[in-house]
C-alpha cells in the first residue's frame, strides 16, 4: 500500500514536466513551429476565462447567499430525526450538503470539524474522505459549461448530485467499517 | 434543474434570512435601547477636559448573560478609551478586542471608523476608582438580510478574480495542447484511449481529438493535479461542442465529461488534507480510493441511465436536431 502510495506520489510530480517539455519537444521532432502553434493556442486562455464570468458569478453569489442566511443550520435540525434512520451523523449533514457547493466552504468545515472534535475522531475522518473524494460539483459545472456557453445543462446536475450523494454515504460506511 | 435549484437557492436565503431577523426583532435580541451596565477604571485618571481619555472596561459576566439571556460570557477586561464628541461621551473597546456574542454581532453595526465597538455612555459619574455606568449602542436589526446581501456582493466579485485568475494557466496550458494538436500527439493518443474510453462516449466519432483532450484531462484529474486538468477538460468540451448540433444545451458525452470530473477521481490525496491532518492521512487512503472510485462509477452510470430517461431524451441536441438557423425568416 505504501510502496503504491510512494509511486503514484512520484509519479505525479513528472506528469506536468512530461507536458511541459515533451509536447514542444515532440513537436519539434514533428517539424511544427512550436512557437507559434503555443502562442496560437494561449490566445484562447482570456477569452475563456472571461467566457466564465456569468456562469461563475451566477453560482457563486447564490450559494454565498444560501450560506450567509443560516439556512443549513434550519436544514441540519429539520433533516436530523431522517438521517438517524441511514445512520449517518447528523454532524456531517452540512459537509454533505456544503461539498457540491463550494470548494473553500467544505474545506474551512474540515478544519472546524479538526479544531471542534480532534483529529483522531471519526467524525474528522469521514470529513476528510468526504472531503478528498469528491468535487465541487457546481463549480465545476459553471467553469466547464461556461467555457462552451451550455446554459441547458439537462441531467448533469442530477447525475453530478446523485454520484456525491453516493459519495457521502459511502464515506461513512468505510471510514465506520474501518475505524469503528 | 439548475434553474430551479439556482433560484431556490436565492429564494430560500431570503425567506431564512427574514425568519432569523424577525425572530431577532421579537426576541429583542440585541436589547436595541437599553443600556448594558458596565464598569470604568481610569488607569491613568479622569480629566473632563480631554478629549480623550484611556479606560479599562469591566462587564461583570453575571449582569452580561442576564442582560442578553445569552451563555457566552465576556474577557474579565477590556482597554478601550473614552471620546467627548458632540453626540456626547463616546465608549469605545479597542480594536480587536475578543468580545461574546452578541456583542461582537452589534460590533459589526455600531462601530467606529476604526473599526471598533463603540456605544454612547449614559448614566455616567466621573469619580475617583470605578465608575458605573450604562453603554447604548446603535440599533441592530436584520443582521441577517444584510450578511446575504454583502456575501451576495463579495462573492460576485470573488467569481470574476477566479475566473480572470485562470487566464495564465489556461493560456499556457491551452498553448501546449495546440503543440500537441499540430504535431499528432493529441491523434496518437485517441488511438490508445479508444478501447477504454469509447464505450462512455458513444456519440463521439472514434477519431475526434475530443477523446485525446478527456484521455488528457482524467489524466491530470487522478494525478491530482487541478491546475493542469480544468484546461485539458475545458478543451475536451470545446471539441465536443464542435460535435453538438445546438449551441447552449449540453450533449450526452458532455454530461458525461461533465459527470466524470465532478466526481473528482484522483489517486494523489488533496493537497489540503495532507496540510491539515499530516501523516494522518496515511490511514485515510484506503478509505478515500474507496469511496472515490465507487462515487466515479454512480455518476457514469448516473449519466448514462439519465440520458435515456424521455425527458432528458427529447431535450438531447443529438436525437432532435434544432432547425438550422434562419429558416424562419
Amino acid at each position: 500500500m505504501d510502496a503504491a502510495r510512494n509511486a503514484i506520489n512520484l509519479l505525479s510530480f513528472f506528469v506536468i514536466p512530461l507536458i511541459l517539455v515533451g509536447f514542444p519537444l515532440y513537436g519539434l521532432y514533428k517539424r511544427v513551429p512550436v512557437y507559434e502553434s503555443f502562442v496560437e493556442g494561449a490566445k484562447e486562455g482570456f477569452q475563456v476565462a472571461v467566457r466564465i464570468i456569468p456562469y461563475l458569478v451566477a453560482i457563486l453569489f447564490a450559494i454565498a447567499m444560501f450560506r450567509a442566511s443560516g439556512a443549513m443550520e434550519a436544514l441540519t435540525r429539520a433533516l436530523d430525526p431522517v438521517l438517524g434512520l441511514i445512520g449517518f451523523p447528523a454532524e456531517l449533514l452540512p459537509m454533505a450538503i456544503i461539498r457540491s457547493l463550494s470548494g473553500s466552504g467544505s474545506a474551512a468545515l474540515v478544519v472546524d470539524m479538526i479544531n471542534q472534535y480532534g483529529e483522531d475522531s471519526l467524525l474528522v475522518k469521514m470529513a476528510a474522505v468526504m472531503y478528498g473524494s469528491s468535487e465541487t460539483t457546481f463549480y465545476v459545472i459553471a467553469v466547464y459549461f461556461g467555457a462552451v456557453g451550455i446554459k441547458k445543462t439537462r441531467h448533469a446536475v442530477p447525475a453530478g448530485l446523485l454520484a456525491d450523494f453516493a459519495a457521502m454515504v459511502i464515506a461513512v460506511w468505510t471510514v465506520r467499517l474501518l475505524f469503528g | 434543474m439548475l434553474n430551479y435549484i439556482w433560484a431556490g437557492l436565492i429564494v430560500s436565503s431570503f425567506v431564512f434570512a427574514l425568519g432569523y431577523d424577525v425572530r431577532d426583532i421579537t426576541g429583542d435580541r440585541y436589547r436595541n435601547g437599553h443600556p448594558l451596565p458596565v464598569e470604568l477604571t481610569f488607569t491613568e485618571g479622569y480629566d473632563p477636559a480631554a478629549r480623550r481619555v484611556p479606560v479599562e472596561i469591566r462587564i461583570e459576566p453575571g449582569a452580561y448573560t442576564s442582560f442578553y439571556r445569552t451563555e457566552q460570557v465576556p474577557a474579565a477586561s477590556y482597554p478601550g478609551y473614552l471620546l467627548q464628541t458632540q453626540e456626547g461621551t463616546q465608549l469605545r473597546f479597542g480594536a480587536g478586542a475578543k468580545l461574546p456574542e452578541p456583542l461582537a454581532t452589534i460590533g459589526r453595526v455600531s462601530r467606529s471608523r476604526e473599526e471598533e465597538l463603540q456605544g454612547r455612555l449614559v448614566g455616567f459619574t466621573p469619580g475617583a476608582g470605578v465608575a458605573a455606568a450604562g453603554l447604548v449602542f446603535e440599533p441592530v436589526r436584520f443582521v441577517k438580510l444584510n450578511a446575504i446581501a454583502d456575501a451576495a456582493l463579495t462573492f460576485a466579485k470573488t467569481g470574476a478574480e477566479i475566473a480572470l485568475g485562470l487566464i495564465g494557466v489556461l493560456a499556457l496550458f491551452l498553448g501546449l495542447l495546440k503543440i500537441a494538436e499540430d504535431s499528432g500527439i493529441v491523434f496518437a493518443l485517441v488511438k490508445l484511449v479508444r478501447p477504454v474510453l469509447r464505450p462512455l462516449f458513444p456519440e463521439v466519432p472514434p477519431d475526434h481529438p475530443a477523446l485525446g483532450m478527456i484521455a488528457l484531462n482524467l489524466t491530470a484529474t487522478v494525478f491530482g493535479l487541478g491546475n493542469a486538468a480544468t484546461p485539458f477538460g475545458i478543451k475536451a468540451m470545446e471539441e465536443l461542442q464542435k460535435l453538438n448540433p445546438s449551441e447552449d444545451t449540453a450533449t450526452n458525452p458532455m454530461v458525461m465529461l461533465l459527470a466524470i470530473n465532478t466526481a473528482g477521481l484522483q489517486l494523489v490525496p488533496p493537497v489540503l488534507l495532507l496540510a491539515l491532518m499530516g501523516t494522518q492521512i496515511n490511514t485515510l487512503i484506503f478509505p478515500i480510493l474507496t469511496t472515490t472510485l465507487l462515487g466515479f462509477i454512480v455518476a457514469i452510470v448516473a449519466a448514462r441511465l439519465l440520458g435515456r430517461l424521455p425527458g432528458y431524451r427529447a431535450s438531447d441536441p443529438n436525437q432532435n436536431p434544432p432547425p438550422p438557423a434562419g429558416r424562419e425568416a
